[in-house]
């Protein structure tokens, strides 16, 4: 797009409410849904505007209804996007949190009166990335997924959103922001490789699960960091998914996952390497606890509660 | 280009929307053109519409198909440059589009250019048929805009009804209609054009500034209205009813022409006769610059001028309907001095052609002496006994008013007139040709006179001492009923559906015409001046029009908010009726709470007003059990339905005392 262009967008978008994060629900009244002609928009308005003053000029009087019946159509179309947003409240947000690197799938819950049907919506991020999502109203309530690239780990900065509509005529776009002040939580991303689990504390038996054989407790759907040899490949072939084997409860050997006594290695390393093991043990239901620096001791436990207590102490650990 | 890969590629549905409205919009406008023409542009729309079905045309083929097709029309065209030229143009291009409609931005572009095809077709003509065309094109372009929103914003699939989208446009412009209407009326106009306004490159037929005898065979079977007449008090007498246009001098031997000459000088001077006639006259487009007006017009109208024959002008063609406020009234003495200048153009001849007719002219003024209006007599008299009218006449060769008056003895009116003049200025009468329309069909409903192409006429004028200028109508003394043209046969319609009963259909039609050609057609910036006479603004200045039009707007503006905000109508009838009823309570302060069940409502309701509770307590009931309980299907179950409506409909609560 044209430099001048973008400019205006820009400051269009800063002038845009609302500037700040909010709590949500959202409602979207006529003060923040905003419309203009999309680029289609403007070519149709010059087309009428060649229209009207040719039939000024020639004082062709059906020629000029012709043309206002069209601008009036188009301006009533310009209503009827407004309308299709007014009334529309984004309810809640949520997103089942991922290790950093992995998109971060976002749900927007939205809801709307009764007292029209709302159509052909859409939202996005109005920024760079290419989330962009439909959302449909069903009997008033609806929501929308849309995928975030993550970086880091922390605290997710979600964007402004942006609902939008260019229905019903794809004259002009109507749109809104939401910009939720809901927390969002990104998971430091798990070292590729490294070495195994520290052993077991003290006088716990390892009980290293047999691969194969009765003890087989049950499959489960395959989660990212979950080793090869776990998972199941006939039943998977069968399922057309990933399944992996799921062991008996081994009994008490806790692992303890100790900041301190990692060798010397960068900071991120660290936290990298405690989250692939916290996942490893997660994974081989082990009990661990977590030792972090200047923090109290979580653990010992496991199940996916403390996995989360665990990766969110870990993700928002400060950033170094 | 990168933009254009950008756009998504248009799915089937979309594609079949978007080339149906682009045909339909260009329909009327190749109605318009040639025949050869229209026919050839069409073929070849069909043809690339089919060929780029599937994948648009390589880039090359759709240069050629562009290069070729355009420079057809501009040879067919004779590289005229005028309004058909460019609506020829613009059908071509529109034909040629949907061999790159492979996107969403395409077929946008596609429909943006096609809505100039109804816009230009109103140019050319605003005929009933053009203007139902041009208006389902328009509605079929948007419905498409809609169908193509749809599939930008990812639905893929169809997934409205046809009929239902079509509502939705219906819907979006009656919200704009009424802003659209006030811009119509209010825009401020502009009293003269910015530029130009082109001739049509093809004329039609018609009065112009010459006549060459057996050359309007085409225009007396031409039954489109050429002007309305609405009489302010009492109508002339149809065999006074002589509409005059272009006064013809000269002569060739072939073609009667206008001088341009005397065009500057003043109107001659006439005594009228005690009648005289108040009319507005509505004249259809000509594209010429002459007025008709009854004989005599006293004076000119506002911006047109008077020639010294009385024939009426305006400064910029009429390439549209046009309306002139006239009065006229028929001449006791016209011009009774003619300037020598005048008389010789009146009496001249052409050397060397119809040598018969000249020899007869001078052996009848040497039998009448100095007699003018014995040999005028003579002629007539001559013409009335031998004469027939017929509209099948062989082509005139050298000395055509020879071969009429001597050989076939058998014309129109283009035939008696110009022989008689030749005839005349042959015996020294100064005579002259006058070309019009005579006669005229009163049409009952609405009381206003209809004058059609196929009026028109042509006759003689002659100059008689101590007279002046005297009508002579040849053709009226041969065959008076084809002049006056007012008898119930001569009724338009009467031909085609063989009797009278079919009269008033077109009474009405024309009518109906005529009022579209009041409020719509002949609107220009005169009439708005005086658009609130009736209000007691005699004119609106430019100022107050402005300030009139802004406010007009903002109020439109807001009612289409109004209107647009107010919600979907609910589509259910009996729910419709329910709530209707319930707003009905609202005056009592009784209205129905959103969340109230029906009966707790009646029961609420019962409590203050216990005149109305039975009935409403009833009507809540049935309005219950249709509404919750499971309801017999089928014929009886539509029946209750209706009945429930009409009960819901019916129940009326009065402030006070009587509920019903």
């Amino acid at each position: 797009m044209a430099a001048p262009w973008s400019g205006l967008r820009a400051r269009l978008r800063k002038f845009a409410r609302p500037r700040d994060p909010e709590a949500l629900p959202a409602l979207l009244h006529r003060g923040r849904v905003y419309v203009l002609p999309t680029r289609f928009g403007l070519f149709f308005a010059v087309l009428l505007c060649a229209m009207l003053m040719g039939a000024l000029n020639y004082n062709n009087n059906p020629a000029l209804l012709l043309a206002l019946l069209l601008a009036g159509a188009g301006l009533a179309s310009l209503i009827a996007a407004q309308m299709q947003l007014t009334g529309l409240s984004v309810v809640a947000l949520d997103a089942e949190p991922v290790a950093a690197g992995q998109p971060l799938q976002v749900r927007v819950h939205a809801k709307a009166g009764p007292e029209r049907a709302r159509r052909g919506l859409r939202v996005d991020d109005d920024g760079d990335s290419d989330a962009d999502a439909r959302l449909d109203l069903d009997g008033g309530s609806g929501q929308a997924e849309l995928s975030f690239a993550t970086q880091r780990r922390g605290w997710f900065e979600l964007p402004r959103l942006r609902v939008s509509t260019t229905r019903p005529l794809g004259l002009a776009r109507a749109w809104g922001y939401v910009w939720a002040d809901a927390p969002l939580l990104v998971y430091p991303a798990p070292e590729a490789h490294g070495p195994p689990l520290p052993a077991g504390s003290g006088d716990q038996v390892l009980s290293r699960l047999h691969p194969s054989g009765d003890d087989v407790h049950h499959l489960r759907a395959y989660r990212p960091g979950d080793a090869r040899r776990a998972i199941a490949w006939k039943p998977s072939a069968r399922r057309d998914a990933l399944l992996v084997r799921e062991y008996e409860q081994p009994l008490g050997a806790d692992v303890v996952l100790d900041w301190g006594q990692l060798p010397a290695m960068a900071y991120e390393s660290r936290i990298a390497r405690l989250a692939r093991w916290v996942d490893e043990a997660e994974r081989d239901g082990r009990r661990y606890r977590l030792r972090l620096p200047g923090q109290p001791e979580l653990g010992p436990g496991s199940g996916a509660q403390h996995r989360h207590a665990c990766l969110r102490a870990l993700a928002l650990l400060p950033h170094g | 280009m990168a933009k254009r890969a950008s756009s998504p590629a248009l799915d089937a549905s979309s594609r079949r929307w978007t080339l149906l409205a682009a045909a339909t919009c260009l329909l009327p406008l190749l109605l318009q053109l040639q025949p050869g023409m229209a026919v050839l542009i069409a073929a070849c729309g069909v043809v690339i519409a089919a060929l780029s079905w599937r994948r648009p045309l390589n880039g090359f083929v759709r240069l050629l198909l562009a290069l070729l097709l355009i420079g057809t029309v501009l040879v067919q065209m004779r590289f005229g440059l005028g309004r058909d030229t460019g609506c020829a143009l613009l059908a071509a291009m529109l034909a040629i589009k949907p061999a790159e409609t492979a996107s969403l931005r395409d077929a946008r572009s596609l429909i943006g250019f096609a809505l100039f095809a109804p816009f230009g077709t109103f140019l050319l003509d605003q005929g009933p048929l053009s203007l139902t065309l041009g208006l389902i094109g328009a509605l079929l372009s948007l419905a498409t805009l809609q169908r193509l929103a749809e599939f930008e914003s990812g639905e893929r699939e169809r997934n409205e009804s046809h009929a239902r989208r079509l509502l939705t446009i219906l819907r979006l412009v009656g919200i704009g209609l009424p802003l659209a209407l006030a811009v119509f009326w209010l825009f401020p106009r502009l009293g003269t054009p910015l530029w130009g306004v082109p001739d049509r490159a093809v004329s039609r037929p018609g009065l112009s500034g010459s006549m060459t005898p057996g050359g309007w065979a085409e225009l007396m079977n031409d039954e489109t209205p050429a002007l309305r007449v609405r009489f302010n008090g009492p109508a002339p007498l149809p065999p006074q009813m002589y509409w005059r246009g272009p006064v013809l001098w000269d002569f060739d031997g072939r073609e009667w022409t206008q001088t341009r000459w005397y065009r500057g000088l003043p109107a001659a001077e006439v005594e009228p006769a005690a009648a005289a006639w108040d009319y507005e006259i509505e004249l259809e487009a000509t594209d010429g610059r002459q007025l008709v007006a009854l004989d005599l017009p006293t004076r000119a109208p506002r911006d047109a001028r008077m020639s010294i024959d009385h024939g009426l002008y305006v400064a910029k063609p009429l390439t549209a309907l046009t309306r002139w406020r006239m009065r006229s009234a028929p001449p006791a003495r016209y011009q009774a001095q003619l300037p020598r200048v005048m008389r010789d153009a009146a009496l001249e001849l052409p050397a060397g052609y119809n040598p018969r007719t000249l020899a007869l002219a001078q052996r009848w003024r040497s039998e009448a002496g100095s007699n003018d209006a014995a040999i005028v007599q003579r002629a007539l008299g001559w013409v009335r006994r031998e004469f027939a009218y017929t509209l099948d006449t062989p082509l005139p060769g050298r000395h055509a008013v020879d071969e009429f008056l001597f050989d076939y003895k058998a014309g129109y009116c283009e035939h008696f007139s110009s022989a008689f003049v030749v005839l005349m200025r042959g015996a020294g009468i100064p005579a002259r040709v006058v070309t019009g329309y005579a006669g005229g069909y009163r049409n009952p409903i609405g009381d206003y006179w209809l004058v059609r192409r196929s009026d028109a006429h042509a006759w003689a004028e002659v100059w008689l001492p101590q007279r002046g200028w005297v009508r002579v109508d040849p053709t009226a003394a041969v065959a008076p009923e084809r002049v006056y043209d007012t008898l119930a046969d001569r009724a338009p319609g009467a031909a085609l559906f063989g009797g009278l009963g079919a009269t008033p259909i077109f009474d009405l039609g024309d009518w109906a015409r005529r009022g579209w050609n009041d409020f719509v057609l002949g609107f220009d910036a005169n009439r708005q001046q005086t658009l609130l006479r009736p209000l007691g603004v005699d004119k609106l200045d430019t100022g107050r029009l402005v300030a009139l039009f802004g406010v007009a707007a903002g109020l439109t503006l807001l009612w289409m908010v109004w209107l647009s905000s107010r919600g979907e109508r609910e589509r259910d009838p009996v729910l419709r009726a329910w709530h209707a009823l319930g707003r009905r309570y609202r005056r009592l302060g009784l209205e129905r709470e959103p969340h109230e069940p029906a009966g707790h409502w009646a029961q609420r309701v019962a409590a203050r007003r216990p005149d109305l509770g039975p009935a409403l307590s009833a009507l809540s009931q049935r309005f219950a059990d249709w509404r919750y309980a499971v309801a017999e299907t089928g014929r009886r179950d539509a029946r209750d339905k209706r009945e429930l409506i009409r009960a819901l409909r019916a129940h009326r609560p009065g402030p006070n005392g009587e509920g019903r």
